[in-house]
């Protein structure tokens, strides 16, 4: 017996001991990334076995600032995906709604055939969509780009499990009292759904935020650049600038670094809700 | 009598209106999905020139595509890289959710931040920081393993090793979702059942293969065809990383769409390439869902 218990506690130390090493190799770069920000661009070629800098200097920072429009593709991020969050909430409510709670013929079908859309995945649509946005006029525009997230089906489907689990009997209540089916989905569902809802937007905030391949096709040439494309062009850009690159970087993650801060709790909630599928 | 006509009445209202709330979202979804893959379809049987002329060819692009030797290397690209990645993020992602599950480690918020952090950067973000950590001018990575003997080039420059490094980064970037997932499937597993085995004596390894595992299955199968599905539409990261290269050694699949589309705007083989993208991923994602019996998972 005490010898299992032994055995048990190296068991633990042993694998503690792993995970520790994980976290190092895990948070790492990000300590690097953040000591390379600092160091200027004379000191990180001549010291790339160094963690730290020996003089500290915010000029890749303020040259990032100066050279690229960094707040411009800021607040390009950031309407994309307001953009994505208000036009699926609307509409995903309004479609969970009807396929869980309305009759009518031909719903179930529909509904399959949207279901059987959740794992087209969405880059193969590229090419086509390229044409489709452009035949509409939106091709290098904002909605050009959040439309199309808007279209995927996962927000709707969150919803709609959601409220086929509402009793039926606070709904027809409802009804003998002569509330129609907006007044049912704005005053009853809605309220109860905020949870869900939270987990909806966390999941479209994750993916309009750092939307890639689209975004890269649709916005070339564009003045509507988000921070995910304007840092790849910063990569691309002729000359090297190692000091830019870090601290662009470095600049690019603090908003991301300051939601996870504010709301960690709600989003490891939020994927744990959505987490079935993605 | 009447009461029949006004339940008639009342269900073809509801019938209006359940079509009208579908409408904004079917919309959306008609124009920007659906409609996108049939006219994907329709492209890769032309050679699509919007600027000349449209010519039907029918499957010829498709079979002038199973001929070009450069297809073929990124379809096994594709699979190598996806063959990579799902074991090291399901891992990964299952250790961390084990250990915070049993207390393991003092610090567990920290512990869980530290590894999910990274899946709210940017691919961008990722791809340069990883980018610069192998650069043989100022990498600490690339110093770390010359002085350890194990790379002289730069392991992103080198034919065999460009894949897996990518892949690792790409490891580094999402096992964190992952142990989320796990986690909060981990913590719903009834404690009784524990409790039951501690009572009959079983030690942890035993309570693991018995219990842990058995419950976590279902979570586990379906994590495998996520992340396959993932690892197969992978792009940001090799285009950054190593844009495809050393030559074409690491150029997935949707790398080379893009660049057969969008660089020799040859659209109709490119279209042709992500019908086919579609369907290995359909198909896919099919047969293992039948096959793991998880279709009730995602109702």
């Amino acid at each position: 017996m005490e010898k299992t218990v032994a055995l048990m506690n190296i068991g633990r130390g042993v694998r503690a001991f792993i995970l520790w090493i994980l976290v190092l190799v895990w948070i790492f770069p990000l300590i690097w990334l953040t000591g390379k920000t600092f160091t200027p661009n004379s000191e990180i070629i001549r010291s790339a076995t160094t963690l730290f800098p020996e003089h500290w200097t915010l000029e890749n920072i303020q040259a990032v600032l100066q050279k690229w429009p960094f707040l411009r593709w800021l607040f390009n991020s950031t309407l994309v995906t307001l953009g994505s969050i208000s036009v699926t909430v609307v509409v995903s409510l309004f479609a969970a709604y009807s396929f869980a709670r309305l009759q009518w013929k031909g719903r179930d079908i529909v509904f399959v055939l949207f279901l059987s859309s959740m794992f087209i995945p969405w880059e193969i649509n590229a090419v086509p969509l390229y044409f489709v946005t452009k035949y509409l006029g939106i091709l290098g525009t904002r909605p050009g780009v959040f439309l199309p997230i808007s279209a995927m089906p996962v927000g709707m489907f969150l919803l709609r499990q959601f409220f086929i689990s509402i009793p039926q009997d606070i709904e027809d209540a409802a009804r003998i009292d002569g509330c129609s089916s907006l007044t049912i989905l704005m005053r009853i569902f809605l309220p109860m759904t905020i949870p869900v809802l939270g987990a909806v937007v966390i999941w479209i905030f994750l993916f309009a935020w750092n939307e890639f391949f689209w975004s890269m096709i649709s916005l070339q040439r564009s003045a509507m650049v988000t921070l995910p494309i304007g840092l790849k062009n910063i990569m691309g850009s002729q000359n090297i600038d190692y000091g830019g690159m870090f601290a662009a970087s470095l600049l690019a993650l603090l908003p991301s670094l300051l939601i996870f801060l504010v709301l960690r709790r709600q989003i490891i909630r939020g994927i744990t809700v959505s987490g079935s599928f993605r | 009598m009447r009461s029949s006509v006004s339940k008639k009445k009342k269900l073809t209202r509801t019938g209006v209106e359940g079509i009208l709330f579908v409408l904004p979202y079917g919309t959306l979804w008609l124009l920007f999905l659906f409609l996108p893959l049939l006219f994907g379809f329709f492209i890769s049987l032309h050679k699509w020139n919007p600027l000349v002329e449209n010519v039907f060819i029918a499957f010829q692009g498709y079979g002038e595509l199973f001929r070009t030797p450069r297809f073929w290397n990124s379809f096994w690209v594709t699979w190598r890289f996806v063959l990579m990645v799902i074991p090291g993020i399901v891992l990964v992602g299952l250790m961390a959710a084990l250990a915070l599950h049993s207390k393991l480690v003092w610090g567990t918020q920290l512990f869980e931040s530290f590894i999910f952090f990274p899946y709210l950067l940017n691919v961008s973000i990722v791809s340069i920081l990883w980018g610069l950590l192998h650069d043989p001018d100022v990498g600490i990575l690339f110093q770390l393993l010359k002085r350890l003997g194990i790379a002289t080039t730069p392991l992103l420059n080198h034919e065999f090793w460009a894949l897996p490094m990518v892949a690792f980064t790409t490891i580094w970037w999402l096992a964190g979702y992952r142990m989320v997932v796990f986690r909060a499937a981990l913590a719903s597993f009834p404690a009784e059942l524990y409790e039951a085995a501690r009572l009959d004596g079983a030690g942890p390894f035993r309570t693991f293969f018995s219990i842990t595992l058995p419950l976590l299955k279902p979570t586990l199968l379906f994590a495998l065809v996520l992340t396959t599905v993932g690892g197969m539409r992978t792009f940001g990261q090799v285009i950054l990383m190593t844009a495809g290269g050393p030559g074409t050694a690491t150029e997935v699949l949707a790398l080379y769409m893009y660049r057969v589309g969008f660089e020799f705007l040859d659209f109709g083989r490119a279209a042709a390439v992500g019908f086919i993208l579609f369907l290995m991923i359909f198909i896919l994602v099919l047969v293992l869902l039948r096959f793991f019996r998880l279709g009730s998972e995602m109702r």
